[in-house]
C-alpha cells in the first residue's frame, strides 16, 4: 500500500510540475506585456523598461522559471500585477466560500441523485421511472446561468424569500447550492439508474431475492454496493473540479469563491494570478484523484493495488 | 466466510459513507456561512449609504492605484493638497489653503491647513505629501503614477538611488511645501489632486510594507472598517476630518461582485441606494418610466472613443483613406446603439473641456462622399482591413456598428476582439496594427492632455498609437506646453486641433455620457465629469428598506 502511496504522489508531482511548465509558458507566449498591465495604459517606455527589470523580465526564461518553482514550492506564487496582494494569500482567503459552496452542492447532489437514482430502479419501467428520466435530463440540460438568474428572479426579488445573492448567512447559501448541484443530482441518477439495472439482473441478486429477501433489502443492501462504484470517482473529481470554481454560479450569485478570481485574473490578465489559480486547480484535481484511488481500493479489494499503479 | 463478511461490510457502508459526507459538509456548510451573517457593528439608526460593483477595488493605497474604482474609494479616504468641486473641475483647496505658482510657472508654494489629521489622530504635515510622491517616484512602489512628478527638479536623482530626497521638494516649515520644476508646467497644480500626491502617514506604512493596501490611514472623509476580498468594503466616518458636519452619512458599504443584472434586481428590490452601471437591456425601460427616469442622473464625461488608424501603415499613410473612413462611420448611430449614452465627436476635445471649440464642423456621415474617397485613393473589393478592440459585449456591438457602415461603402472588415492588455500592447508596436477601437478619459481638464498626449511624435511608442506625426502640429503643442496665458494657450491648441481633424489620424467618435439612478431617498448626489462620484455631502433622508 506505502509503495502504490509513493508511486501516486510522485505521478501527482509529476502533473503539477508539468502544470506549472504549461501555465508559465503559455504567460509567455501570449501577447501581454506583464508591465503595461502593471503600469497601466498611459505609462511611458522609460517606466516600462523599469518595471521589467524589477519584475526580473529582462532574465532568461529558464532561470524566471527556476525562480517561480522555487518561490511556488515554498507557498509563495508571486504577488498580483493588478491587486499588488500575495497571490497566495488571495486563493487562500477565496477558498473558504467555494469550500462551502462545493460541499452543500456536493452533498444536495448525491442526496438527490441517489434518492431519485434508487427510485427510478425500483420502479423500473414504470411511468414514474420516465418521469424521474425526463426530470433528471432536464437538470443536466439547464445552463448554470440561465438557472440561477430564474432562480434570483423568481425566488429572490418576487418572493424575497432567499436574499439577492452575496455571501451573508445560510439563507444565501441555498439558491447557488440548488444551481450548482441539479446538473449533478441529475447526472447522477442516471448514473445509478443505470448501474442498478444492471446489478438487479445479476445472479446474486435472484439469490438474495430466492432467499425471501424483501425488494427494498435487495435493492439497498444487494444492488447498491456494487452500483455505487462508478459514482465515488464521479463525485470525487466532481467535488475537486468544484473546489477549484464554479465561475457561472459565483458570478452571477456574487459569491466570492475562487472561480471570480480567476475569471477577473483572466479578464484582466493578471499573469500570477492566473497561473497561481490554474495551479491550485491542479493541486486539487491531483489530491482528489488520489483519494479515489485509495477509496477505490478500501471499497474493493478485488481491485488489486499493482494493477492501479 | 469470514472475509466475504468483510467485504460486505465494506462495500454495505459505502451508501452509508456517501449519506454522512452529505450531511457532515451540509454541517460544515451551514457552520461555514454563520460567520457572516453578523451586521457591520455600526450604532443602531446609522445611516448607511450601500453601493455595488461587479469588480472589487484593485488596491486603496493611492501610490499604485490608477482605476476609476480604485480612485472612488481613495478620495474618500485620503485628502489632497487641492481638489475638483464635486461637481466642476475647478481647482478647490483641500489640505491646502492658499497656493502659489511663479510667473513662468515652475515653482509652486503651497499653505497647509493646520486642523487636518489622520484618522489614526496624528497630524496632516507637508512631511506626509513629500513622503507620499517619492513613495510614487520611488521604483520599489511600481507606481503607474511616476509620470506625474518627473518633472520636479532632482526627481532623476531621487528614482536613480543618487539621493535620499527629491532636491525640487522644499519643506521651509512645516505646513508649507514648495516644488520647484525643471521645465514650466501649468498643469502642475492638477497633478497633485490626483490621489498619487496624497497625504499618507509614513508611519503606517512602514508598519504595513506592501500590505498597506488593506490597512489604509488618511486624512479623508471617511476611514477603511472593513474589506473582505470579492465580498464587500466598508467605509465608516473620519471622526477627526477637519470639515465639520461632514460626511454626512455614517458609513458606505460597497458589495463586490455585483454585475449590472444583478445589480438591477437588487436596485429594484431596495437593497442598494446608488447603482452605476444601469443594464443596457434595462436602460430604455428606465429612460421611458417617469417615476424612474427622474431618479437619473447623467453627465457628459471629459473623455473621447475614437478609432484609430495608424498613419505609418498603408492604406492609412494616405489621407484620403483616413477621411474616407471618417465620412463612412455612422456616428449618430453609435450613440443611438447606446441609447443615447454619448454625444457625436467633432474633434479630439471633449465639450466640457476648456479650450472646446463648439465652431469644429467634424466629419458628418456622407456615404457617398466617402466612396469617392476611396475610389480616388485606388482602394478596391479586396481591401479588408482588420480592426482590433476589446473584448467587451459594449464595444463589440459598436464595432459591429461601424463593420456594416464600411460594407456599404464597400470595405469588408475583421473584428478582432482581445482583452484589453493584448490590445495596449499590440497598438503600441508599430506597423503592427492597423485599426483600433480606443478611448481617452482626461487626467487634467486641459488640452494638452488629449492633443500631447496622444498625438505628438513625442509619444511614439507611448500613447501616440496611430503613430501619427505633423511637425507643425508638433511645433503648436510644444509652445502651447508651457503658456500660462490660458487664451493664448488655447488658441495654439485649437490651431493644432483643426490640424489633426484634418488630418484626420482618428474616427473621431462620440464622447461617452454616464448615467447613475439612486433611490428617492438620496440626496446631494451630484457627478463630476473627470472623477468618480464623492460621497461625503450626500444625505438619506428615512425610508423602509
Amino acid at each position: 500500500m506505502l509503495a502504490y502511496l509513493a508511486r501516486r504522489i510522485v505521478f501527482g508531482a509529476a502533473v503539477l510540475l508539468g502544470t506549472s511548465l504549461i501555465t508559465f509558458s503559455i504567460a509567455f507566449l501570449i501577447p501581454a506585456d506583464p508591465a503595461v498591465a502593471m503600469a497601466g495604459a498611459k505609462a511611458n517606455p522609460q517606466t516600462l523598461a523599469m518595471i521589467r527589470h524589477q519584475l526580473g523580465l529582462d532574465q532568461p526564461v529558464y532561470i524566471q522559471y527556476a525562480h517561480y518553482l522555487d518561490r511556488a514550492l515554498h507557498g509563495d506564487l508571486g504577488r498580483s500585477y493588478i491587486r499588488r496582494e500575495s497571490v497566495t494569500h488571495l486563493i487562500v482567503s477565496r477558498f473558504p466560500a467555494t469550500a462551502i459552496l462545493a460541499l452543500s452542492a456536493m452533498a444536495l447532489a448525491l442526496m438527490l441523485g441517489i434518492a431519485m437514482g434508487l427510485v427510478a430502479a425500483a420502479w423500473r419501467g414504470r411511468a414514474l421511472d420516465n418521469v424521474l428520466l425526463v426530470g433528471s435530463l432536464a437538470m443536466v440540460s439547464m445552463p448554470i446561468f440561465w438557472l440561477g438568474t430564474m432562480l434570483l428572479i423568481a425566488v429572490a426579488a418576487v418572493s424575497r424569500t432567499f436574499p439577492l445573492g452575496g455571501y451573508s448567512g445560510f439563507k444565501s447559501l441555498i439558491l447557488p447550492t440548488v444551481t450548482l448541484a441539479l446538473g449533478s443530482a441529475g447526472y447522477y441518477s442516471r448514473v445509478l439508474h443505470a448501474n442498478l439495472s444492471q446489478a438487479l439482473d445479476q445472479d446474486y441478486i435472484r439469490a438474495a431475492r430466492g432467499k425471501g429477501l424483501s425488494n427494498a433489502r435487495v435493492l439497498m443492501k444487494h444492488a447498491m454496493a456494487n452500483a455505487m462504484l462508478p459514482l465515488v470517482t464521479l463525485a470525487g473529481l466532481d467535488l475537486a473540479s468544484m473546489l477549484s470554481g464554479v465561475v457561472l454560479t459565483e458570478t452571477v450569485f456574487n459569491w466570492p469563491g475562487i472561480g471570480r478570481l480567476a475569471f477577473e485574473a483572466v479578464f484582466n490578465l493578471d499573469i500570477p494570478l492566473i497561473m497561481g489559480t490554474v495551479l491550485f486547480s491542479a493541486f486539487l484535481i491531483v489530491i482528489a484523484n488520489l483519494l479515489v484511488d485509495i477509496l477505490y481500493v478500501w471499497l474493493d479489494p478485488r481491485i488489486r493495488l499493482g494493477e492501479m499503479g | 466466510m469470514k472475509r466475504a463478511r468483510s467485504r460486505h461490510a465494506r462495500r454495505s457502508g459505502v451508501g452509508a459513507a456517501i449519506w454522512m459526507l452529505a450531511a457532515a459538509a451540509m454541517l460544515l456548510a451551514v457552520s461555514g456561512c454563520s460567520r457572516e451573517g453578523d451586521g457591520l457593528g455600526l450604532p443602531k439608526g446609522s445611516s448607511v449609504l450601500r453601493l455595488a460593483d461587479a469588480d472589487d477595488v484593485p488596491t486603496l493605497d493611492p501610490a499604485v492605484g490608477y482605476d476609476t474604482l480604485s480612485w472612488s474609494f481613495e478620495q474618500e479616504i485620503f485628502d489632497t493638497l487641492v481638489r475638483y468641486g464635486d461637481a466642476d473641475i475647478e481647482l478647490h483647496p483641500d489640505i491646502a489653503l492658499s497656493w502659489q505658482s511663479s510667473p513662468d510657472a515652475t515653482v509652486f508654494t503651497f499653505h497647509l491647513r493646520k486642523d487636518a489629521r489622520f484618522s489614526n489622530g496624528h497630524p496632516v504635515t507637508a512631511r506626509d505629501f513629500r513622503y507620499e510622491i517619492e513613495r510614487v517616484l520611488s521604483p520599489a512602489t511600481r507606481s503607474k503614477g511616476i509620470e506625474y512628478f518627473r518633472s520636479i527638479a532632482g526627481a532623476g536623482d531621487f528614482i536613480a538611488g543618487r539621493t535620499r530626497h527629491v532636491a525640487g521638494i522644499i519643506i521651509p516649515d512645516p505646513y508649507t511645501l514648495v516644488f520647484h520644476l525643471t521645465a514650466p508646467d501649468p498643469l502642475f497644480a492638477h497633478k497633485l489632486a490626483v490621489p498619487f500626491a496624497a497625504a499618507v502617514p509614513r508611519d503606517a506604512v512602514e508598519r504595513w510594507g506592501r500590505d498597506f493596501s488593506r490597512h489604509v490611514v488618511g486624512s479623508g472623509p471617511f476611514m477603511l472598517k472593513q474589506w473582505i476580498g470579492g465580498e464587500r468594503i466598508v467605509l465608516v466616518k473620519n471622526p477627526w476630518y477637519f470639515v465639520k458636519g461632514l460626511p454626512r452619512i455614517d458609513a458606505i458599504v460597497d458589495q463586490i461582485g455585483v454585475g449590472p443584472e444583478l445589480g438591477w434586481l437588487k436596485f429594484e428590490a431596495g437593497q442598494i441606494d446608488i447603482l452605476g452601471g444601469i443594464p443596457p437591456a434595462e436602460f430604455p425601460y428606465v429612460m421611458r418610466t417617469p417615476r424612474l427616469r427622474r431618479l437619473t442622473l447623467s453627465q457628459t464625461t471629459i473623455s473621447t472613443m475614437y478609432l484609430g488608424m495608424n498613419c505609418q501603415m498603408a492604406p492609412f499613410n494616405d489621407v484620403r483613406v483616413r477621411r474616407a473612413f471618417n465620412y463612412a462611420v455612422n456616428k449618430q448611430k453609435l450613440i443611438a446603439v447606446l441609447n443615447g449614452r454619448g454625444v457625436v465627436a467633432r474633434g479630439v476635445m471633449p465639450p466640457n473641456l476648456p479650450g472646446y471649440d463648439p465652431n469644429l464642423r467634424g466629419y458628418a456621415y456622407d456615404p457617398a462622399r466617402a466612396r469617392r474617397l476611396l475610389e480616388e485613393a485606388k482602394i478596391g473589393p479586396d481591401f479588408h482591413p482588420t480592426l482590433w478592440l476589446r473584448a467587451d459585449p459594449t464595444t463589440v456591438i459598436l464595432a459591429e456598428s461601424i463593420q456594416q457602415d464600411l460594407e456599404l461603402v464597400g470595405i469588408h472588415l475583421d473584428l478582432k476582439p482581445v482583452a484589453w492588455g493584448p490590445l495596449l500592447e499590440a497598438i503600441r508596436q508599430p506597423r503592427n496594427v492597423e485599426l483600433f477601437l480606443s478611448g481617452w478619459e482626461a487626467d487634467f481638464p486641459d488640452p494638452e492632455n488629449f492633443l500631447g498626449v496622444l498625438l505628438s511624435k513625442q509619444q511614439w511608442g507611448g500613447n501616440n498609437d496611430t503613430f501619427y506625426s505633423n511637425p507643425r502640429v508638433d511645433e503648436l503643442l510644444a509652445q502651447a506646453a508651457p503658456m500660462t496665458n490660458l487664451k493664448k494657450r488655447y488658441a495654439l491648441y485649437d490651431q493644432a486641433e483643426k490640424i489633426i481633424v484634418a488630418d484626420a489620424p482618428w474616427v473621431f467618435l462620440f464622447h461617452p455620457v454616464s448615467y447613475v439612478i439612486r433611490q428617492p431617498w438620496v440626496h446631494g448626489l451630484v457627478l463630476n465629469p473627470m472623477r468618480p462620484t464623492r460621497f461625503e455631502r450626500v444625505w438619506l433622508s428615512p425610508h423602509h428598506e
